[in-house]
């Protein structure tokens, strides 16, 4: 059973009522926090209010949703009304939206109850959350670990028990990164499933929103109340199969399951050896294990880094000192004040991937690169819709290591973007995808395998993914931290 | 090949600084991940073009009125205000 069903069943049994709930949450955050650093906001104020009115409704006998009363956490790049929402950036400094995103009003309308705000990397720059300007949120498992990024204080909030469910982003990786790092699910929707209205924007064409959760279950339920058309997004068209919650369960027999050998290479033998035995434990459900050759995904990481380094370029435009966030104290004229604003507010990485993008859409470079590279994410598009014609879904690695020592990453940009090269082929084609525990290295640290599915089919990855995580439990482990319901 | 006038150029057009002593590593940098990006001059010639994902297409709707943000909303946020504007002094 998934946990928010759990909580569910506590809460309609009056078991615990959601004060006691919220309460207990709120306590942990307080005494985990400093060691884990998931949380930049903790909103204990509002999430109380919220739990009260839960508690108000069970007192009045009414019946409660399944999200109603179910403490979780929103990543910093989500708008919330009245609530600090800073990207983790210094740039937005003091920043409090005047509107929510679309998936918060979603939640809220169902009486999800936010505990707080969830660390990132700096924009959702970054694999390893150590981009962000608060320092980056540790993982779970192991303190001396990164969470992974960018999602990476939702990904330690899930993992730490200091939430039942957080929602991240996933633009090259973001939400399945630190999911398969701290021992979560995490599922990155078809883009279009979900509403971006709201989402401080980094890569507009690969931005989606998605949930990082305990189980499978928990990501269907919180995917299938956030996947609804928006008219204030014209790219997002909701889910198109029904509700994903009900279809889990149902027969694998005979589903094909896909592996590219590309997605192999360069993985470490621990993490292959993971994702193998996934396979054999699909063959023993009998699903069909069907191998086959995806050649142009070795061209995909730079197809990636061209395009959401030229789309962020382009989209953190807006940040100039003028209408919100952080301006600089001394300057002389208004290019000056803009120029000094941004090479103050922003970090290091962020300013890298907006030069890089500038670079690539500049008169000269733009047919060599931006040009091309959208060319090419066409090319990788129909690579994998003509897979798709031989099996139901691919699986794949997460990542292609676990999760590295803290100070790692900050090396060589080039060796993290290498990080993401198992990720960001489905956001290049759009698709769905869902990161589950495979595993553990010999440290205990845990791998995750994603499962890729057809445009618009999370159902199918679900139920896999399901199907998998009933037969090999002992991969969903729990840690130390955080609340024992 | 990235030269220094290459990031000195692309900073303007960014409007970001780059202070002297980092721009020599940050042209090495910029070199790197283009020597990177370099890769997909391998690819072979596509043909399938990209619009956007989902093979949407433009469309109009009525053009409906709806209550915009109060200005004093908006205007919280910003550094500097007045008289219901966003205020940008010359200099400071």
């Amino acid at each position: 059973m998934g946990l928010i069903q759990t909580i569910h069943e506590k809460l309609v049994s009056r078991e615990l009522s959601c004060t006691e709930l919220t309460k207990a949450y709120l306590e942990q955050i307080d005494s985990a926090n400093p060691a884990l650093n998931a949380y930049v906001c903790v909103t204990g104020e509002e999430a109380l209010a919220a739990a009260a009115a839960v508690d108000k409704k069970l007192a009045a006998g009414e019946e409660l949703g399944l999200l109603e009363g179910v403490p979780m956490a929103l990543k910093d790049n989500m708008s919330t009304k009245g609530v600090l929402t800073t990207c983790c950036s210094k740039i937005l400094t003091g920043y409090k939206p005047i509107y929510d995103a679309t998936v918060w009003e979603l939640l809220k309308a169902q009486n999800a109850v936010m505990l707080g705000k969830t660390n990132m990397d700096e924009f959702a720059m970054g694999s390893s959350c150590e981009n962000s300007c608060y320092g980056g949120a540790m993982n779970p498992f192991d303190v001396n670990h990164v969470s992974g990024g960018s999602s990476g204080g939702a990904a330690s909030a899930v993992g730490g028990n200091l939430a039942a469910y957080g929602l991240g982003s996933d633009t090259g990786g973001s939400i399945r990164q630190p999911a398969s790092f701290c021992g979560a699910v995490g599922l990155k929707p078809t883009y279009g499933a979900v509403s971006r209205y709201g989402l401080i924007a980094y890569a507009s064409s690969l931005d989606q929103i998605g949930p990082i959760t305990k189980t499978v279950e928990d990501a269907a339920v919180v995917f299938d109340a956030i996947s609804k058309p928006d008219p204030r997004d014209s790219t997002c068209l909701g889910a198109k199969g029904g509700a994903t919650a009900q279809q889990l369960g149902s027969d694998i027999k005979g589903m094909k399951v896909g592996i590219a050998r590309e997605y192999l290479d360069g993985v470490r033998d621990d993490v292959k050896q993971a994702v193998l035995n996934a396979a054999k434990t699909y063959e023993a459900l009998g699903a069909q294990i069907v191998y086959f050759d995806l050649p142009v995904l070795k061209f995909a990481l730079p197809v990636y880094y061209i395009i959401a380094c030229a789309e962020a370029s382009s989209n953190l435009g807006r940040y100039d000192g003028i209408r919100y966030g952080y301006k600089t104290a001394r300057y002389n004229g208004t290019h000056d004040m803009i120029c000094r604003t941004r090479s103050e507010g922003f970090g290091e990485e962020v300013k890298r991937r907006i030069l890089l993008g500038t670079y690539v859409l500049s008169a000269g470079y733009y047919d060599a690169y931006y040009k091309k590279a959208t060319d090419l994410r066409g090319t990788i598009i129909k690579a994998f819709n003509d897979a798709f014609a031989h099996c139901d879904v691919i699986l794949a690695p997460t990542v292609p290591m676990t999760a590295f020592e803290k100070g790692h990453a900050a090396s060589d940009p080039i060796e993290t973007y290498l990080t993401d090269i198992c990720t960001v082929p489905v956001n290049i084609a759009g698709l769905p995808a869902v990161s589950v525990p495979c595993g553990f290295n010999q440290k205990g640290m845990p791998i995750g395998m994603q499962l890729i599915g057809k445009s618009f089919d999370e159902a199918t990855i679900l139920n896999a993914a399901y199907h998998y995580q009933q037969a090999a439990p002992e991969n969903f482990t729990d840690t130390k931290w955080g609340v024992k319901l | 090949m990235v030269t220094r006038e290459d990031v000195e150029n692309i900073a303007l057009l960014s409007k970001l600084f780059v202070p002297e002593e980092e721009l020599d590593g940050l042209t090495k940098s910029m070199q790197e991940i283009i020597d990177f990006a370099d890769a997909i001059n391998n690819a072979p010639a596509s043909a399938e073009g990209f619009d956007n994902i989902n093979n949407l297409s433009n469309v109009f709707r009525e053009d409906e009125v709806v209550p915009s943000y109060p200005v004093a909303e908006i205007l919280k946020n910003a550094p500097e205000q007045a008289e219901d504007h966003f205020l940008v002094r010359n200099r400071e």
